[in-house]
Order: C-alpha cells, then sequence, then structure tokens
C-alpha cells in the first residue's frame, strides 16, 4: 500500500497520455487519474531444441532441431488498457504470455527483453509483479467461492488483519459481481455448484486479492457460451480501465467484442504480425487491400487471413508468403514505429515513471501456512460426504468381505486353525495399504492439480500442500482403521486380549498410511492417476509376497530377495501379527488326544511352535519391529516431500 | 446494442466494403477441386417435419450410477415440473435431396433431441404434437435405417488402422452384395469424395496414438457412413473442435455432399461467418422455438425487414443467436428476452404461411425455384454413376466373423507398445514369484511352499488380465455400440469373432508367464506335465478375461465395472481353498468356490505336480516318502480327476460367455460415457 502511494506522487510529475490510441480511451472516457504503468516487450524471441522423431526411431530421435516458437515479438501496452492476443491454435499466443510472466523453462533460449516501467525485471521479480490466470481453473470444489478467496487471502496476506481481509474479499466480490453467490459451493465436474462463467470469475478473482497491475489471462473464455464469454471481457475491460494491464489470448472472439479491446494483436507461427488499436487494425488492412467483408466478423477474416493454411505444399506457400507480406508490411507502418518509440521513451525516463508495480505480498510464515493449508483442505474434505464415507467405511466393507467367508476363527488344527490365521493375517497386510492407495488416488489428484497452479503464483510450496494433506487424512485413517481392528478383531475371534487387541491396531495402522504415502509419492513424479495405481498395486502384491513371510517362508528364500524384503514395511507388520497372534497360542487335534502321546496328523499344537519354524526370533523383536514398521513414517514423508520437490523441476520443465 | 450498431456506422465510413471482398475470401480459403466422385443415384429423398413438440423428462435420462453418487437412492424419480422440459416446440421444415439444412441453437438440447427423433432413437421423450415424414410416410427404425446415416459429434473409429482400411472393412461388412473390386473403387471414391487420398495410408490414431489430423479423423466418421450411400446425412456438430482452416474445408465437404443429390442435415454450435456463408437453409431455434428457417443469405435480410439489422462488422449467425437467446442472469432480462423471442417466432410464424416448406424465401425470388435446388447433379462432369444400389442386405455369419477378426487382430498387433508394455509387467510378475520359490538350491520345496506356489502362480494371472481386459473393452465400447446400432453385425459374430481374436495375444501371455516360473522354481521336468500346467494356465486365463469382458458389457462406466471385476475376483480368491481352508467355509461360500476358478486351477495345478509322485516329508527330525496322492487327499483337493477340472474350467468358461453374450445382447449400453 505505501508502494502504492508513492506511485501516486510520482505519477503527479508524469502524465503520459497514450499517442497512438488516444481515441480508443477517449470512447470509454474512462481516464482516472492513476499511477500510469506500462509494459513493454522488445524483440522477444524463443526456440525450443526438439528431438526430430519419436524414441523408438533412434536416429531421427538422436537428431535435434529449433523450432522457433516467438520471432522478434515487439509491442508496448500502458494502464487501462485491454490487449486480446489472437491467433490460431500453434500460433505461440500461450508461449507469448508465458514469456511475459516470466514462466519460460529454457531460459537460455529466449532472446529480448520485458520492461515494467522502463526497468527489467530480476527472475524473481516476475512472479510479484504479475498475476497470471490460467486456462483451465483449478478449484477445490467443496468451498463456497467466499471460502475460496478467504483462504488464498489468508495464504496471500497473512500479516494484515481478519477485518482488513474480510473487507478485501467483500471488495473484489462486488467488483467481480459475485456477492449473490457468494456463499454457493462451487462443485466440479461430478456435482453441480456454481455456473462456469461464475468459477472462470473466481480465479479472476483470487487473483485480484493481491491487487496486481498487470494481468496476463491465458483464454479466459474457452469453453463458456457466448453470453458469458463476453460478459468476462467487458468485465476484464472494465478491470483494466480501472488502472492496470490486461492482456489475454482469446480464441475466436465473438465480432461484438470488437470494440472492447484497446490494443488487439494477432500472431501467426510465432510471429506479431500485427499489434494495435482496432480502428487501426481495419485501416491496416484496408490500406493493403484485405477489406473485411461486412456481414463477417473482423477477428475471424484478419486471423483467417494471417495463419497458414498446412493441407497441402502450394497451399502452404502462398499463405505462408501473404502472412510474411504482412507482417513486414507491418514493421514498415507508422503504428510499429509509434510502439518503438514509446519502448524508447520508457527506457530513457526510468526515473520519472513509477517504480515497478509489485503485488501486496505479505506471505505468512511457513508454519502458519501449513494451518492455513490444512483448514482449507479439512474444511473442502468436510463436505464431501462421498469422501467421508469412503475413507471411513472402505476398510470396514472389506472387513465384511473376509467375515463373509471365515465367521470365525477355530482352534483345531485339523480343521484349518493355522491355515486361517495365516489368511486373515495376510489379508490384512495386503487389503489396508491397497485401501490407502485407492484413498490417494481418488481425492489427492484434484488437490495436487490446485497446489501446481497455486505454487506456481508462489502462494506456497507443493510440499507444503503435500504435508497439510497427510495431517488432515491422518485422523481419517486413524478411525477406519480402528473400526476395521473392532470389527475383525472381535468378530473372528483373534486373541482375545485387550493389549494384543491394540498392538493390533497399531500394526495394521502403519500399513494404511504407508499405502497412502507412497502413492503420494509416486504422484508426485508421475503425472497420470493410472500409471501410478498400476505400480503402487503391484508395489503392493510384490510387497506381500516378498516381505511378509506369509506365502514363503523367510529362511527359505533366496538371498537377495530376502535383502530386499528388509525394505518392505509388509516384513515388519506380518511379524508382528503373527507374534500377536500365536505366541500362547494352543491348538487341539481333532479327535487325537495328544496328551497321550499318540502320533498325530499336526505338526504342532503350541503356537510358539509355528512362530520358531517361521519366524525365529520373532518374539523378541517385537519392539524393534513396531520401531522400524514406524520409521516407515518419516522416511515415506520424506520421501514424498523429495518427490514434490523434482515435481517442481518437472512441471517447470514441461 | 443501439450504441454498437451507431458505432458501427460511423466505421462503415471509413471501412468501405467492395465487392471483391467476396472473392478474396474465397482466396483465403482453399478452393479445391469442386468436382463430384460420388453421387447418390437413389430417388430423391424428401424429410418432412410437421408442426412437432416434444417434451423431455431430464430428470429420467440421469443414469442411476449418477444419482448413487448424489447419494439419491436409484429409483427415486423427479417429479417435479421442472424437470419436464420442452426442448422443441411447434418447429415444420421439408427438405428435399440436394439441400443441406443448418440448425442454430445455443443450447443442446433441441438439435440432439430432433435428431434422436429423426433417427427414432427415444431416450425417455414424448411427442406431443405433431410428427416426422420421410417421403410421406411417417418414420420408423426400418425406415430411418434404410435411408439415413447420422454422423456423430466424437469419432469412434478404431485407432490403429489405416484410413482406407478402416474403410475396407466397414465395406465388407456392408455390402456384402458388390465384388471385391468394385468395393474398393467404391472405397477410393469416397476418399477421393471426401479429399482423404493424401492420408489414406496413415494410421487413424486418436487422443493418445499419432494419426490424421482432427479435420481428417471426421471426414473418416463421415467416410464410414458415406459408404453405403445413404440419401439422408446428418451431422451432429461437425466442426466442433476442429480449427478455422479444417471447420471451413469440412463445410465445404459437407455442401459439396449436398449437391451429390443428398439431403444433408447438420447442426452447429457458434458458427464463424465463414461458414455461415457456406450455408444453404439454416434454422435458428431458441430453446425450441423456431426463430427462423429459410435459406441462409435471406436470414439477415428478413430480420431487417423486421427492424432488427445485422450491424456491419459482425457474424450475423452470432448476432442472432444472441438476439434470440434468453438471459437468465436476472429476472427482468429473462422476462424481456422470453418476450422478445415469443414476439419473434409469432411474427416468423405469421410469415411463412404462405410457404408450402415452411422456408422463408425473400420476396424477390418468390416463385422461383430456391437456389439450393439440384441443377441434376448428373450431367456434371467426372460424375461416377453407381449401378449397384445399396441394399441392406448384410454378409451372412461367417463372413462377418472373419470380418470382424481379421480387423481385430490388425488393430491390435499394431498396438506394440501396449502389447509389450502388458508382456513386461506380467515378465515382472513371473521372475517374482518365480524367485521367491527359486528352487535349484540344495532341498526341493516342502509341500507348504508348492502349494503356496501353485497357488499363486493361479491366482495372480487372473488379476492382471481381468484389469487390463476390462480397460481395453471400455476403450473399445464407443465403436462397437456404434456399430450395433447401426446394424453392421450381429452380437453372435462379434463375441465369436472377439473370444478368437483375444488367442494370440492370451497365447503370449500366457507364455511369458508360465515358463520362466516353472522354471525358475524346478517344477516337475517331465514336459507332459509342463504342458498341462500351460494348457491350465491358458484355460483359466481365459476364462477371467471372458468373466472381464461380461463385466464390462453388463455395467455402465469404467469405474463401475473395475470395482465389480475387482470384488468378484477376490470372492474368487478368497474362496480359492489355501488361505482360509474350504472345510472351513459355511454354506454360501463353499457355493461360490464352485465357481471359483481360482480354486479349481490350484487344485488342477496341485494334482499335476504331486500325482504320482512320492515327496519326502519331514516330520520332527524323521524324513519318510509319502505319496502325492495322500498329499491331496489331505488337503481336500482330490474330489475330482483331472481332466473333469479341465472340463469344469471350460464350463465355467462357456458359462460366463453366455453371460457375456446376453449382456451384449440385450444390455443397450449407451456409447458415449465418460464418467
Amino acid at each position: 500500500r505505501d508502494r502504492e502511494i508513492i506511485g501516486k506522487s510520482i505519477y503527479i510529475a508524469c502524465i503520459k497520455l497514450p499517442k497512438n490510441n488516444s481515441s480508443s480511451l477517449g470512447e470509454h472516457g474512462q481516464m482516472v487519474v492513476i499511477p500510469n504503468n506500462c509494459l513493454s516487450v522488445l524483440n522477444v524471441s524463443y526456440t525450443v531444441r526438439e528431438r526430430v522423431g519419436p524414441w523408438w526411431n533412434i536416429p531421427s530421435y538422436n537428431k535435434k532441431w529449433n523450432r522457433q516458437i516467438l520471432q522478434d515479438v515487439s509491442f508496448h501496452i500502458e494502464s487501462g488498457q485491454l490487449m486480446g492476443i489472437l491467433g490460431n491454435s500453434g500460433s505461440g499466443k500461450t508461449t507469448l504470455l508465458d514469456a511475459i510472466a516470466g514462466r519460460l523453462n529454457h531460459k537460455t533460449n529466449f532472446l529480448g527483453q520485458v520492461y515494467v516501467n522502463g526497468r527489467e525485471l530480476r527472475q524473481e521479480q516476475f512472479r510479484n509483479c504479475f498475476s497470471y490466470v490460467l486456462q483451465n481453473e483449478t478449484l477445490l470444489s467443496y468451498l463456497t467461492i467466499e471460502e475460496c478467496l478467504t483462504y488464498t487471502a489468508l495464504l496471500a496476506l497473512q500479516k494484515h488483519s481478519r477485518e482488513f481481509i474480510k473487507k478485501k474479499v467483500d471488495a473484489v466480490m462486488a467488483e467481480l459481481s459475485l456477492s449473490h453467490v457468494a456463499n454457493s459451493v462451487i462443485g466440479s465436474r461430478i456435482f453441480r455448484g456454481i455456473s462456469d462463467g461464475e468459477r472462470r470469475r473466481v480465479s479472476i478473482a483470487a487473483q485480484l486479492l493481491q491487487d496486481p497491475k498487470v494481468m496476463l489471462l491465458d483464454e479466459p473464455t474457452t469453453g463458456l457460451d457466448c453470453m458469458t464469454a463476453n460478459q468476462i471481457v467487458w468485465m476484464l475491460s472494465e478491470l483494466a480501465h480501472k488502472g492496470r494491464i490486461v492482456i489475454i489470448t482469446i480464441h475466436q472472439p465473438r465480432s461484438e467484442l470488437f470494440q472492447v479491446f484497446d490494443k488487439i494483436c494477432i500472431m501467426s507461427f510465432g510471429e506479431l504480425v500485427f499489434c494495435g488499436g482496432p480502428s487501426d487494425m481495419i485501416r491496416f488492412f484496408s490500406g493493403h487491400g484485405y477489406t473485411c467483408p461486412e456481414h463477417s466478423s473482423p477477428f475471424d477474416f484478419y486471423v483467417d487471413l494471417t495463419s497458414v493454411d498446412t493441407q497441402s505444399k502450394e497451399r502452404e506457400l502462398e499463405t505462408y508468403s501473404r502472412v510474411r507480406t504482412i507482417s513486414s508490411a507491418y514493421k514498415n507502418s507508422e503504428i510499429f514505429c509509434t510502439t518503438l518509440e514509446a519502448i524508447e521513451e520508457a527506457k530513457c525516463n526510468v526515473k520519472e515513471l513509477p517504480p515497478v508495480p509489485f503485488k501486496c505480498e505479505d506471505s505468512p510464515s511457513v508454519l502458519c501456512k501449513l494451518c492455513i493449508l490444512l483448514r482449507r483442505t479439512t474444511k473442502n474434505l468436510s463436505r464431501d460426504k462421498i469422501g467421508i464415507i469412503m475413507r471411513i467405511s472402505q476398510n470396514v466393507l472389506f472387513g465384511l468381505f473376509v467375515a463373509f467367508f471365515l465367521l470365525r476363527l477355530n482352534n483345531d488344527f485339523l480343521k484349518g486353525g493355522v491355515q486361517d490365521r495365516i489368511g486373515l493375517i495376510y489379508q490384512c497386510v495386503a487389503a489396508l495399504p491397497f485401501t490407502g492407495i485407492l484413498n490417494a488416488l481418488a481425492l489427492f489428484p484434484a488437490l495436487r492439480a490446485v497446489a501446481d497452479q497455486e505454487s506456481k503464483d508462489g502462494l506456497y510450496q507443493k510440499w507444503q500442500m503435500l504435508l497439510a494433506y497427510i495431517v488432515h487424512f491422518l485422523p481419517f485413517s486413524i478411525i477406519g482403521v480402528a473400526l476395521y481392528s473392532v470389527f475383525i478383531y472381535w468378530t473372528m475371534g483373534l486373541y482375545p486380549e485387550v493389549s494384543r487387541f491394540g498392538y493390533f491396531f497399531a500394526a495394521l495402522l502403519g500399513p494404511h498410511i504407508f499405502g497412502e504415502l507412497l502413492t503420494l509419492a509416486f504422484l508426485g513424479i508421475i503425472q497420470n492417476p493410472n500409471v501410478v495405481s498400476g505400480i503402487t498395486l503391484l508395489l503392493n502384491i510384490a510387497g506381500v509376497l516378498a516381505g511378509s513371510g506369509l506365502i514363503r517362508s523367510m529362511e527359505d528364500m533366496p538371498t537377495p530377495i530376502k535383502m530386499m524384503s528388509y525394505f518392505t514395511f509388509q516384513k515388519y507388520a506380518s511379524e508382528i501379527l503373527v507374534v500377536n497372534e500365536f505366541s500362547g497360542l494352543t491348538f487341539t487335534c481333532g479327535h487325537f488326544n495328544v496328551s497321550a502321546g499318540v502320533v498325530s496328523p499336526c505338526t504342532f499344537l503350541q503356537g510358539i511352535q509355528f512362530i520358531e519354524k517361521n519366524f525365529p526370533g520373532g518374539p523378541s523383536r517385537f519392539t524393534t519391529d513396531f520401531l522400524l514398521l514406524y520409521a516407515f513414517l518419516p522416511a515415506l514423508i520424506i520421501l514424498a516431500t523429495i518427490s514434490f520437490k523434482i515435481r517442481d523441476k518437472v512441471i517447470l520443465r514441461q | 446494442w443501439r450504441e454498437k450498431v451507431g458505432y458501427n456506422r460511423k466505421l462503415r465510413k471509413i471501412a468501405n466494403p467492395t465487392n471483391a471482398t467476396r472473392s478474396l475470401q474465397d482466396s483465403i480459403f482453399c478452393s479445391e477441386d469442386n468436382s463430384l466422385y460420388f453421387t447418390y443415384n437413389g430417388k430423391s429423398n424428401v424429410l418432412e417435419v410437421r408442426d412437432l413438440s416434444y417434451q423431455v423428462n431430464v430428470a429420467s435420462q440421469i443414469p442411476w450410477y449418477e444419482k448413487l453418487a448424489h447419494l439419491e437412492m436409484p429409483w427415486t424419480r423427479a417429479t417435479d415440473k421442472e424437470s419436464h422440459m420442452v426442448a422443441i416446440r411447434n418447429m415444420s421444415f421439408k427438405v428435399k435431396s440436394g439441400q443441406m439444412l443448418a440448425l442454430i441453437e445455443s443450447s443442446v438440447c433441441g438439435k440432439t433431441s430432433l435428431f434422436d427423433l429423426i433417427t427414432c432413437r427415444d431416450y425417455g421423450g414424448k411427442i406431443t404434437s405433431g410428427e416426422i415424414l420421410i417421403n410421406g410416410k411417417p418414420t420408423t427404425r426400418q425406415l430411418v435405417k434404410k435411408c439415413t446415416a447420422h454422423v456423430r459429434e466424437d469419432d469412434r473409429l478404431l485407432p490403429n488402422l489405416t484410413v482406407k482400411e478402416t474403410l475396407l472393412f466397414i465395406a465388407k461388412l456392408r455390402l456384402a452384395k458388390i465384388s471385391d473390386s468394385e468395393r474398393k473403387k467404391r472405397v477410393e471414391d469416397v476418399i477421393a469424395e471426401l479429399r482423404l487420398r493424401q492420408c489414406a495410408n496413415t494410421r487413424v490414431g486418436n487422443e493418445y496414438i499419432r494419426g490424421v489430423s482432427g479435420g481428417e479423423r471426421r471426414r473418416v466418421s463421415i467416410g464410414v457412413q458415406l459408404l453405403w450411400n445413404p440419401g439422408i446425412l446428418i451431422f451432429s456438430d461437425p466442426t466442433s473442435g476442429l480449427d478455422s482452416f479444417t471447420a471451413h474445408n469440412l463445410v465445404i465437404t459437407l455442401s459439396r455432399l449436398a449437391r451429390g443429390n443428398r439431403l444433408v442435415l447438420m447442426s452447429v454450435h457458434q458458427p464463424r461467418s465463414d461458414i455461415f456463408q457456406l450455408f444453404d437453409l439454416v434454422l435458428l431455434m431458441t430453446s425450441g422455438i423456431t426463430v427462423y428457417s429459410g435459406a441462409a443469405q435471406d436470414m439477415v435480410q428478413y430480420f431487417t425487414r423486421m427492424g432488427y439489422p445485422c450491424p456491419t462488422y459482425s457474424n450475423p449467425a452470432d448476432f442472432y443467436v444472441d438476439l434470440t437467446s434468453i438471459d437468465r442472469h436476472t429476472e427482468e432480462r429473462e422476462m424481456e428476452s422470453k418476450r422478445r423471442v415469443s414476439m419473434l417466432a409469432a411474427m416468423f410464424h405469421e410469415n411463412i404461411r404462405h410457404f408450402g416448406d415452411h422456408l422463408w424465401r425473400s420476396s424477390q425470388r418468390d416463385g422461383m425455384t430456391p437456389v439450393s435446388e439440384p441443377s441434376s447433379p448428373l450431367t456434371l462432369e467426372e460424375t461416377v454413376i453407381m449401378n449397384t444400389h445399396s441394399d441392406d442386405h448384410l454378409p451372412g455369419w461367417l463372413q462377418q466373423f472373419t470380418i470382424l477378426l481379421s480387423r481385430q487382430i490388425s488393430n491390435d498387433f499394431r498396438d506394440l507398445s501396449a502389447l509389450l508394455i502388458r508382456g513386461f509387467e506380467t515378465l515382472l510378475m513371473s521372475l517374482l514369484i518365480g524367485f521367491l520359490y527359486y528352487g535349484h538350491g540344495k532341498s526341493n520345496l516342502s509341500i507348504q511352499d508348492l502349494s503356496a506356489l501353485l497357488f499363486m502362480i493361479g491366482a495372480l494371472i487372473p488379476y492382471i488380465v481381468i484389469l487390463e481386459s476390462i480397460t481395453k473393452c471400455h476403450s473399445e465400447r464407443p465403436v462397437l455400440y456404434q456399430e450395433f446400432e447401426d446394424g453392421l453385425y450381429s452380437a453372435t459374430s462379434y463375441v465369436s469373432a472377439k473370444i478368437l481374436g483375444e488367442l494370440p495375444e492370451q497365447c503370449f501371455i500366457v507364455i511369458v508367464y508360465g515358463i520362466p516360473i516353472y522354471w525358475l522354481a524346478n517344477l516337475s521336468p517331465d514336459p507332459e506335465h509342463f504342458f498341462l500346467n500351460l494348457l491350465l494356465l491358458m484355460l483359466l486365463t481365459y476364462c477371467a478375461r471372458i468373466m472381464a469382458m461380461w463385466m464390462s458389457a453388463m455395467l455402465p462406466t469404467l469405474q463401475i465395472s473395475a470395482f465389480f471385476g475387482n470384488a468378484l475376483y477376490t470372492t474368487f480368491f478368497l474362496s480359492g481353498g489355501f488361505l482360509i481352508s474350504l472345510e472351513n467355509l459355511w454354506i454360501v461360500p463353499s457355493w461360490l468356490s464352485k465357481v471359483s476358478f481360482v480354486r479349481w486351477s490350484f487344485e488342477g495345478l496341485m494334482q499335476i505336480q504331486l500325482k504320482g509322485v512320492t515327496y519326502p516329508m519331514t516330520s520332527g527330525n524323521v524324513t519318510y516318502p509319502i505319496s502325492g496322492t495322500l498329499v491331496l487327499q489331505t488337503m481336500g483337493l482330490h474330489s475330482y480327476p483331472l481332466y473333469a477340472i479341465y472340463l469344469i474350467l471350460v464350463g465355467m468358461t462357456t458359462g460366463f460367455l453366455v453371460l457375456y453374450y446376453l449382456s451384449l445382447r440385450f444390455i443397450k449400453q449407451k456409447s458415449n460415457q465418460d464418467w
């Protein structure tokens, strides 16, 4: 806020009226006294080195070629203007926005400068200067609009008082006419919430909370019906006229929006074919013999005129040469000269221009952020009835399934007393990580998308969101596993002792949580949840087979697999469960009276014999096993955090 | 609006449009050769919609699983009035062969319902008045099948076939009577007509597999329907998702199809101005009410006469859609726009009363034949005259079967990477179990270990197969159900082709899985035992696969089929006789264990390994030989002889097959589900 006041005072010293498009500004008649910021882009070029062929075609895969995505783009825009970037898909619109926002992946291939008020920005300043609304909005679907905005405000401006944040949120909602739906739930693809247009406005509002002076929006109208799309653009133009610079890319805008834009850029094959006001545009194209027919949209007409048709070679050459002609005509035109002059002027008069307008950002400490994220995630889940029911009852449902088959354990060796117990322990060890995996796969990807986007805006880091998620699901895991354990332990008739029940529960809680954590770790580095599900399910089976020692006793395994089994949590969990159940247990042997010393078909009758045969030394390792089992908790949390740190890099490279 | 119009007047002075603009616009879009390669030569058709009103019940269209997701009981029916929506109100028009009618509406409801009605595919609506006539006869399914083709808005094609192969397979299925060379000729003609020559030998592809471009794929979908040369073509949103050039060229293609003496009906959503100019007849409707229908070029004139001129530099389609759409943002605006719409509709009704075909023409051309009337297409150069009229004679069962089989095999084997991934996954599983029970060491496996190993061998492979098979069936589903709807082949021939077509992949998977385990675990080296083992695995996977197919044919979405498939598998796994002893099962699960393929495979595998072998048994520190048969008897695995187990598995496979067939035959799944 202080910066704003300084900006205002400096502004008086340098009132700079835009020259080339004074007419369009005059029409709207909304020259309010505001600090006059400007954004200039000078000679921006960007190339990507790409491999020629797919990976299996080795000779062509090893060859690389340079693809020019942006080529020598320059423009200049000032406060109070709305600029639309047009072009067919693949013409470099979004890359241009990325370039302005400093979000390009390979900085080395980037040439040219971006100036704000005549100053070049440092790498870390980009994020604080521009706010960027992405094409696909990612919002938590069970929050109301007001909650959603309040949490974002808390994350961005925590240092301010509660009333300030409340006022700010109310003001922003009023500005985007969201007040009447403030308490509606946002909704998702599966259940209905607010309309698409309102959702788009919420994601714009989230950016406005930080009072950005430069806003970039990627395709804000895509996927909306025409009415709503028009309303969004009108609203953006209002935002611009309140002293902001607004730049949007837009695909197939409607003809009646033609006059709403203060500047229109047309991109084709990475080149800026034209950039100027709407009336300049018609004059320019008519001047070069391309008059827009009466009943057709100038947007469509000029975009088609400047796009390259790749259907056949001749057509491609023909259209490409037309594009070249038009773009060179533009480079020689008066409009382009004034642009260059304006940029030069801004560079020369740096001292007279206001400082770089940063967004308000007083982000709280890491701990505070974690608390806010935790509250937000919990609130989001608390409205998700299906999510909660799934988390709590899934394990019990599985328990019912097992109980249906087993009914009740017996102590007769000949009637499968040992076999059934092993089967039950096997099911417990295999199924609880499995349900954890399912939970993570169903609920986390949505949050991950939100974290990806908000971490780009600099609200928090991805791993902070991950930690908040982990903390928020722990109570649910405890309740879910507790219900399962109570049900299974007492209906099946496991060793009837309360302390043993406690150990049973503790030994099952771990695997359930670890299954979820493991999945989270994979979700960090692999985007596609289906692939993650395949990997984690196979890992789960492999862990049970190799680690548990229930299917194959540890002693008989080949050494490499034995070594591997030390890294599976299933090993410790099943050892605990077996020792917990079998020690002190005595079996009967059908009608044979064993004490009489008759040779019976039963190999052993004391549970401890079973432990000594299959898990030698198990009882003495009971505590160690518990320690080792729960050592997986910090280890997996660290692993997941690292994987999300890697994700930062991976996302950046995409 | 007035403000905008005023401003545009100002602009007009600056811009001064010339007559040359039209030719300029033509030059922007490539004008390909305009010749017709493939025309319709049946008798010309007339489609008439007379005073049609149609009401849909929105609530009844929500499927049960979505209701469940909202925590509602699937049998609750919303009976409130809001769920009844009027989709079409008093619609009338009459189009003939050679004309192209474009329906423009901002919402989707009316257009889809109209097309569903015309093609006699009724999804829970009610015709309250009026009728639809084709050549003067009310529509019936048979009549529609004979002369109309419906091209859906999404492309449903097998991704790994080339364009030419796709069309050739469909031609074989559809046109049984004509000779091979004629059929090839027809495919060539269709490819030429749709300008697909440059990509005829490229893979079709989909969103994951690289293939032809989006516009080309759309044209392949059109080609599939065009092959049998129907007189009436219906397109739902053909231009959606295409970029401007492709959309423009596609509409040119469609209007060329109309010139080839076909009746073309299409719906569009937000047509661009250049596309609008290509239209011949348009019907502008808003929430089911017709506001204008008639020649496209007269639309501006009509509305100007009604007092709503279209401003310069704006797209008439957009402008009039906006003018007539109902703005639901505030109540008063909604009232106002509703009033305007009803006024316009009434005016239009008044204006077209004296036109027989309910299509408005400007007065200058009154009485004259409409521009769109075809000038006998057969006089055009390069016209191909088709002597054989396509008839609805489908090939016999055996022929269908062989065509489908070769199509499926060529589609599956192109997708080598998917096959390799599956093979690799299976190999990993096999190696893991094999090494776990590595049997080449000092001593052989003990009885417990052997039985655990054999149980795991039989229990894991179905798991992998079921998961993968359900996904695959669901990805093939759109093509399948569309072709069923079109009546291309019967469920019998599909089922037989499908199960035979899976055989090569099946063999591959079983070999990759079975051999490493067998060798690593050092199981009985007798070749007879080895082959019996492989054969049993083969039967087992087949059974699991067909169960998975049944699940995916019976249940509506991928998630639900995957869930129930998994649950069924777990049931079989638990009642498999290893984890829980069979005697301990109470009555219901013991019935279940009778149909558990896991149990039978376990029993079979054990018998193969143990029968007739003596096994060293250690008890305490005494080792004594014990016969395998005795072991089997104590474990309760000797209830049936080995051959009976094979027969049981075959019987179960047949049982699942019957269920699969019945589900395919009688349960109509919607083909476009991505819930």
